[in-house]
This record gives structure tokens, C-alpha cells and sequence, in this order.
């Protein structure tokens, strides 16, 4: 059961340390930022991902909910 | 989240699950810089009451409340929080634990409220605050890493008890996002002091600062860059510090992270990693696993000798390895460095540490930190071993809470190999009335593990499940209750003597409302004559209450007031004083109380009674609590309160299948509100009193004398003797005493004027 997509993205560009923090999720590096895309289950995923960002002391710049998702609760 | 004290046995209970190292306060390491300018902006002396520091993780927060403390020299109690505290029980005994290292015995009563269970949190934390005001010289309280605290109930107590500070506490809170805890409130009443991100970022001096303490050179301009591309974000800061301290030529080295684009933390921390020998990075990534840690126990985890050495130099040189406390025996890392370590450890990996380090734990006898290890390692079968070795401990010991959340961890497959625990979360949930689906819920699996497992199944097992059972009496099913209550004593019998006087309370509870007076006497007697029965204060001071009621229903006064006043002085000394069954204690004082004369003090000790009995749903206690409390206020004439005593019980009580012999004394107690007003019916005034025959009258209802009458009503003293002759005649009345309770009964006196 699926949410829907979500696209974060995070200042600076994530190496292969960082990126292990998000497994699961499609890492793609572009100008500067990471964007991190992928499913998100639910309302506690998607707070997950963003405990870890924070965490990791990243930068959070946007998330969004990608066309077929739902709203999170 | 680790090293809670020893187990020892159940005195030493309400220490169970206090962790040292949250306690502990991390010491100031060799190379933090000290930061002038905010210490000024916190303020030694006085200051706001609240101080929130509130910025993203690795901006110094806890290095500047720790420099903080040392600049001052008043006493500090530190909680360092964690997800687990999202238990309002846990961070209160932490609290009420670090107060009494300031003083002895400063934070016993709210240990002893905390023991409640479910109990309301104001109650534990106005006795903190209490303790603190007597305590009476400036203290801290420093709130480390709020941000983990999310559970709303544990938010709100701290809300609670930060707007009711007494004037010589400072509460320091770190975070890294505004937290629930009535922050617009403070900051309106202009008692909020906020140091955000902007401000612990570092400046290009500090910078500078930082780079010549740790002999870098850098010219201006690149320490302009770093201070730019970090953002002055300390962290990242002292990466780069660490980094560049091995780096031939830092200028260099900062101008190509300067023209990076990658992330910053992500840059430096790859840099100083990879720039680590392959065993010390080992010795850090695996250690990072099972943080807090001692050296000892490094070795034994990790099977080294050297740790104590390894440990010591890193933490001289490196900012993320945190001392904790005065001795040389704690280490955990900076929370950003222990998120990177992490990073590379294999769940396989961090599993077999866990297991290692629950094993550890559990040799020092750290009971809470076993289980915590043991979660972590996904150990069902350690987890189950040490919640049935250690559960009377947990619940006895005040912590039910913890123990059903550990319990509730336990798969349901495992519970039922482990039909005790299934149990025992039964009686824990229900002794914290929680709701009846879950208590249904685990005494099912433990039923299932019956039939499943019999030979899994003890007498001991059995009584528990006999006792969950009987507790459901609150609902109204009393011979339900006194035959499960007689199989929990059977079965405590014949292999569960350690039980013995909770299961002997419970009876006797059950039999008195169901009547059987006779019963009750034999069982209660047999309870508190037990050597073991004060160190089981829940069923002895229910059996001490309960012989009271018994003797002061018969007419035994003398005796049913050293029954009642021996529970209730057993009660305040644990500070069960908040329990409920103290309640039966309270009762019985107030019959017999009733019985010889004292009715105001009588009505004062129902009330006390009634109000431990109180609850969301209430139930046979509360109920009959209401019918003894509207008996004394008919002993006092107060006939329309306990028409609405009386009420509110016939309301309770028509919802009770079973209500045993609740009727019965709500009828007696019909027929004696009956006679009163039928006796108040022959009270008639001669003649209505005059204004300041009123007057004179409230104060004598006061207790005053004609004298002092004569002093608060600015009239001579004949005209009060005049006023009070008249009294008496309008009302009928021979005496003071008589005219004061003619008075009441024909409610010409205000409540608040009842004499106390």
C-alpha cells in the first residue's frame, strides 16, 4: 500500500556514504542539490526520511508529492 | 540510553530504569572553543526562566550549555533525552533522581507520586517544583536533545511544570525544532530567552579561532571560504578542523572544498574518515553500535585490551567524542558523528554487537539496558528470559508502563511460550487502566498458552490471571470477582507464596462488597499478619483499611481507628498517599470518626477517600465511597449534599450486573436520609433571624468567640450576647453547638461556613 511518489530534495550533492542513508529511494545528483525519489508507504515513512535528513544535518530544500500520490496524513 | 543501576531487589525499585549516563554531564573536551559571546547572551546569574537553544544538529548546542554550567557554580541537574523518554514517567524519576543528588532526599516524594500508576503527572511534578521551592537556592535544569520527546502526554508535563517554576530554578532546554512546551506563553510573558542558528553559527573569527588552536594555517581568505561554504555551521567546522590538521597544504585543501559542490558534512566527514587507520575507524564504527559505552566494556564487546587508551586519546583530540560525567568511565560521540558511524556498520554487524553488549549489560546487572541491547539485536528469547526474571521487580517497583512496552514488543508467538509475561502485561495494563480490550487481549494469549503449552503453564501463571480477572470487580461483576479472587489465592497457595498478600487483598476487597464481612476479617488479618506485607504497601494498606471499615461498620471505634490510621500512616510513608487503596483507610477513619462525634473532621477524611477513588470510569470503589461520604454528611445534617451523594452512587450502580451488597447499603443510607429530613422537619424558625443575627451567627459557626464576634462586627459585647439569645430562641435552639446545626439543616448557613 502506497502513498504515492514523493520527491525530496536536499542541499549539496550526497557521495556514496550519504546515499546509504536512503536506501530504497533513487538517488540522482543534479546542480548542486540531491534529489531523493521514490514510494512513500505512509504519513511514518515519509517522517522517517525527514528524521534522517535532519539527523545527518542535510539541508532539506523541497518535498513534493508527485502526481499519483495521495495526500499524507 | 544505557547503564541504569544494578538490580537489587524490590526496595530498590523506584531506581529501576534510571540511566546514569543521561544524568550525566558531558564534560568540556581540550578543544571546544569557548564562545564568549553567547555565554554572555545566556547570563550567568538570574536570567529569564526558560533559555531555549534551538538549531539543527552539530551547532554546538550541548558544548555551550555544558561550558555554561561550568561558568557557573550553582547546582545543575542535566537529563540528556532520548526516544525513550517519550514516557513522562521515565524523564520525572530522572528529574526527581538528579534532584535528590543535589540534595538527599529533595526528590523522594516525587519518586514516591511517580510509583502511582497512572497516576497523573501534575501530581509527581508539582512535588518537584514543591521540592525544588524548599530547596530554595538557584538551580538548573538543563533539557538536552527536547526534540526527542514527542509523545504528547510527556511534552505536556514539562509544559506544566515550566509555567509553574519556582523563582530560583532556570530551566536550559537544546532542541532542534520548537517543541511543544508553551513556548508563545513564555515568550509573552517576556520570560523567554531563544539562542537560534544564526547565532551559534560560527563567525569567521571563530573560525580563525578554532584553526589556530588546532595550529592551521590558513590565510584570512580561506578561512573566509570555509566560514562561507560551511555557513559557520560548527560542525562542519571542526571536520574541517580535523581534516585539515593531517593536510599538507590547507589552504589548498580549502579551496577545492570551497569549489565542491558536494554536500558539506558529506565532504568533510569523507575526508576525516577515510583519513583514520583502518582500526580506528573500525574501533569508532563498531562502538558507535551500542553508544554509551565504558572502556571495559569496549574490550570485553570487541574483545581488545586497549580501549581505555584508544578511548582517552581520541576524546583529547577529537570534538566527537563526548566524556560523560566526572570519572573517566563514560564515552558516547557527537549525535551527527554517530549517525555517520552508523552509516557503515551491516545490520548483520550491529546485531551481533547488541547481543554482545545485552550480554555485558546484563553481567553488570543493568537490567534496562540488557532489554534495550536486546531489542536492538532482535533477541526475542533475552528480551522474554529477563522481563519473567525481573517483572515483579518493574511492577511492583512502580514501573508497569515500561514493563508492558517491553512486553508488547514481544511477538505473539513468543508470549505464548511465555504464558507469564503474557499475564503479567495483563495485570500491568490493568493495574493502569488501560482499556479493557487489551487487558481481554493478553489474558487470551496467556489462556491460548494454556491449552497450547500446558506444561508451560504454573501456578504462579495461574494466579496472576486470577488477579487480572479479579480486578475487573471495577466494572460491577463482584461475584465474579470473589471467585476468581478465591482461584488467584488457591493457586498463590500451592506455588506462588510470593504473591500471597496482593491475592489476599484482592480477596478481601472482592468479599466485602460482596458482604461477607466474616471473610473479609479472616482474610485481611491473614495478609497483614504476614512478615512480608509492608513491603507490598498496595495490598497491605488495602487490608488495613479494609479491617477498619469492617471493625467501624460493627461498631468497633477504638479499634477500627488504629486499623485506619495504621494504613493511612503506611500510605504517607511510601507516598502511596495518592493511592487508591489508601481510599478504605480514609473510609474507615471517617465512620469511625462519625461514630464518635468528630463530623467535620469525619466528613473531611470521606472526602479524602472519595476523591483517591475518582476515575474516568467509575466504578464499585468509587461508588461506595460516595455511599459513606453521604452517611457522615447526614451525621452533619448536610442532607442536600448527600441527596447528591446518593444520586450520583444510584447512577454508578444501575450500570452493574453484579453489584454485590452496594444496594443494600444504598438503601440503609435512603432510610437514614429519610429520617433526617423528617427530623429536620420538626426544625422550623420561630421567626426568620435578622441581617445581623445572621452575622453573628456565621461566626459563630466559625468557632469564634462572643469576644471576637464582638471585634470582627465592630459591636459591643452585650449586643453580641443580645444577637446570640435571640438566635437561639428563633431557632429553636439550647446550644451553640445545637443552634449551629439547626443552622445547616435549614441551610441558613453559606457551605464555606460549615464548621471546620
Amino acid at each position: 500500500m502506497s502513498i504515492g511518489h514523493y520527491r525530496i530534495v536536499i542541499v549539496g550533492e550526497l557521495g556514496p556514504r550519504y546515499r546509504s542513508a536512503f536506501d530504497g529511494m533513487d538517488i540522482h545528483v543534479a546542480g548542486g542539490n540531491t534529489e531523493i525519489t521514490g514510494a512513500i508507504t505512509d504519513r511514518s515513512h515519509l517522517q522517517g526520511i525527514l528524521d534522517r535528513i535532519a539527523a545527518l544535518g542535510l539541508t532539506l530544500k523541497s518535498v513534493n508529492a508527485l502526481d499519483d500520490a495521495q495526500p499524507a496524513r | 540510553m544505557k547503564t541504569d543501576t544494578p538490580a537489587g531487589d524490590v526496595a530498590e525499585a523506584p531506581h529501576l530504569g534510571v540511566i546514569e549516563s543521561k544524568l550525566m554531564l558531558p564534560r568540556i573536551q581540550p578543544g571546544a572553543l569557548k564562545r564568549a559571546r553567547l555565554l554572555e547572551m545566556l547570563g550567568t546569574n538570574g536570567g529569564p526562566a526558560l533559555t531555549v537553544i534551538d538549531a539543527p544538529v552539530g551547532y554546538g548546542k550541548t558544548t555551550l550549555l555544558r561550558s555554561w554550567c561550568v561558568e557557573r557554580n550553582e547546582s545543575v541537574i542535566w537529563l540528556t533525552l532520548d526516544s525513550a523518554d517519550n514516557d513522562p514517567v521515565r524523564i520525572w524519576t530522572h528529574l526527581a533522581t538528579g534532584l535528590g543528588r543535589i540534595g538527599d532526599g529533595l526528590g523522594d516524594r516525587t519518586l514516591g507520586a511517580l510509583r502511582v500508576p497512572a497516576g497523573p503527572m501534575e501530581t509527581a511534578v508539582d512535588e518537584l517544583m514543591n521540592s525544588i521551592a524548599a530547596y530554595g537556592r538557584p538551580l538548573a535544569i538543563v533539557l538536552d536533545d527536547l526534540h526527542a520527546v514527542r509523545d504528547e502526554a510527556s511534552l505536556g508535563s514539562i509544559r506544566y511544570g515550566i509555567a509553574r517554576l519556582p523563582a530560583n530554578v532556570r530551566v536550559l532546554v537544546s532542541t532542534r525544532s520548537d517543541s511543544a512546551i508553551g513556548l508563545p506563553r513564555q515568550r509573552a510573558r517576556g520570560a523567554l530567552a531563544e539562542i537560534r542558528a544564526r547565532d551559534l553559527a560560527f563567525t569567521v573569527q571563530e573560525t580563525h579561532e578554532l584553526m589556530e588552536r588546532e595550529h592551521i594555517v590558513l590565510t584570512r581568505k580561506s578561512t573566509e571560504l570555509l566560514t562561507e561554504r560551511t555557513e559557520g555551521w560548527p560542525a562542519a567546522c571542526y571536520l574541517a578542523a580535523l581534516w585539515l590538521r593531517d593536510v599538507e597544504n590547507s589552504d589548498e585543501g580549502v579551496r577545492a572544498f570551497a569549489g565542491s559542490t558536494r554536500q558539506v558534512g558529506d565532504y568533510l566527514s569523507e575526508e576525516v574518515l577515510d583519513g583514520l587507520s583502518a582500526e580506528t575507524r573500525e574501533f569508532l564504527v563498531q562502538t558507535s553500535a551500542f553508544q554509551p559505552f565504558t572502556p571495559a566494556m569496549c574490550d570485553v564487546i570487541l574483545d581488545r585490551t586497549d580501549s581505555s587508551e584508544l578511548l582517552d586519546d581520541l576524546a583529547r583530540s577529537n570534538m566527537f567524542v563526548v566524556p560523560l560525567g566526572a570519572r573517566e568511565e563514560w564515552y558516547r560521540y557527537h549525535h551527527l558523528f554517530a549517525e555517520l558511524l552508523q552509516l557503515e556498520l551491516e545490520p548483520e554487524d550491529a546485531r551481533v554487537l547488541h547481543t554482545r553488549a545485552a550480554a555485558w549489560c546484563r553481567s553488570q546487572g543493568l537490567i534496562g539496558d540488557t532489554i534495550e541491547h536486546a531489542i536492538a539485536a532482535e533477541d526475542h528469547n533475552m528480551v522474554a528470559e529477563m522481563l519473567a526474571e525481573h517483572h515483579l521487580k518493574m511492577i511492583w517497583g512502580g514501573r508497569p508502563a515500561q514493563f508492558l512496552t517491553w512486553v508488547r514488543w514481544l511477538p505473539s508467538d513468543v508470549l505464548l511460550q511465555h504464558p507469564l509475561l503474557a499475564a503479567a502485561g495483563a495485570f500491568a495494563a490493568a493495574l493502569l487502566a488501560h482499556p479493557e480490550v487489551e487487558v481481554q487481549r493478553m489474558l487470551a494469549i496467556a489462556e491460548r498458552s494454556r491449552d497450547e503449552h500446558p506444561e508451560l503453564w504454573s501456578p504462579y501463571t495461574e494466579a496472576v490471571v486470577e488477579v487480572t480477572r479479579a480486578a475487573q470487580i471495577e466494572r460491577g461483576q463482584v461475584g465474579s470477582a470473589v471467585e476468581h479472587a478465591r482461584r488467584a489465592v488457591a493457586a498463590a497457595t500451592e506455588g506462588a507464596d510470593v504473591l500471597g498478600v496482593g491475592v489476599l487483598a484482592s480477596l478481601a476487597q472482592a468479599l466485602f462488597y460482596a458482604g461477607d464481612l466474616t471473610g473479609v476479617r479472616r482474610v485481611a488479618l491473614k495478609a497483614v499478619q504476614r512478615a512480608d506485607a509492608p513491603s507490598v504497601p498496595d495490598g497491605y494498606v488495602a487490608c488495613l483499611g479494609l479491617l477498619g471499615l469492617v471493625d467501624a461498620e460493627e461498631g468497633r471505634i477504638e479499634s477500627a481507628l488504629a486499623w485506619a490510621r495504621q494504613g493511612i500512616r503506611h500510605a504517607e510513608a511510601q507516598f502511596q498517599g495518592g493511592l487508591w487503596t489508601a481510599s478504605m483507610a480514609h473510609l474507615a477513619l471517617a465512620l469511625a470518626l462519625s461514630a464518635s462525634g468528630s463530623l467535620g473532621e469525619a466528613e473531611r477524611e470521606a472526602l479524602r477517600g472519595e476523591r483517591l477513588r475518582r476515575v474516568p470510569q467509575p466504578g464499585v470503589g468509587h461508588a461506595h465511597t460516595l455511599l459513606v461520604l453521604a452517611q457522615v454528611r447526614i451525621a452533619r445534617s448536610r442532607l442536600a449534599a448527600a441527596r447528591e451523594d446518593l444520586e450520583r452512587a444510584h447512577r454508578i450502580i444501575a450500570d452493574f450486573p453484579d453489584p454485590g451488597r452496594l444496594p443494600a447499603i444504598a438503601a440503609t443510607v435512603e432510610q437514614e436520609l429519610a429520617a433526617a429530613h423528617a427530623h429536620a422537619g420538626d426544625i422550623h424558625l420561630v421567626e426568620q433571624p435578622s441581617a445581623a443575627e445572621l452575622a453573628v451567627l456565621r461566626c459563630l459557626a466559625r468557632g469564634l468567640s462572643r469576644r471576637e464576634i464582638g471585634a470582627e462586627l465592630y459591636i459591643s459585647l452585650n449586643t453580641v450576647k443580645t444577637h446570640i439569645r435571640d438566635l437561639y430562641r428563633k431557632l429553636g435552639a439550647t446550644s451553640r453547638e445545637n443552634a449551629i446545626a439547626r443552622a445547616e439543616a435549614l441551610d441558613l448557613l453559606e457551605p464555606s461556613q460549615s464548621p471546620g
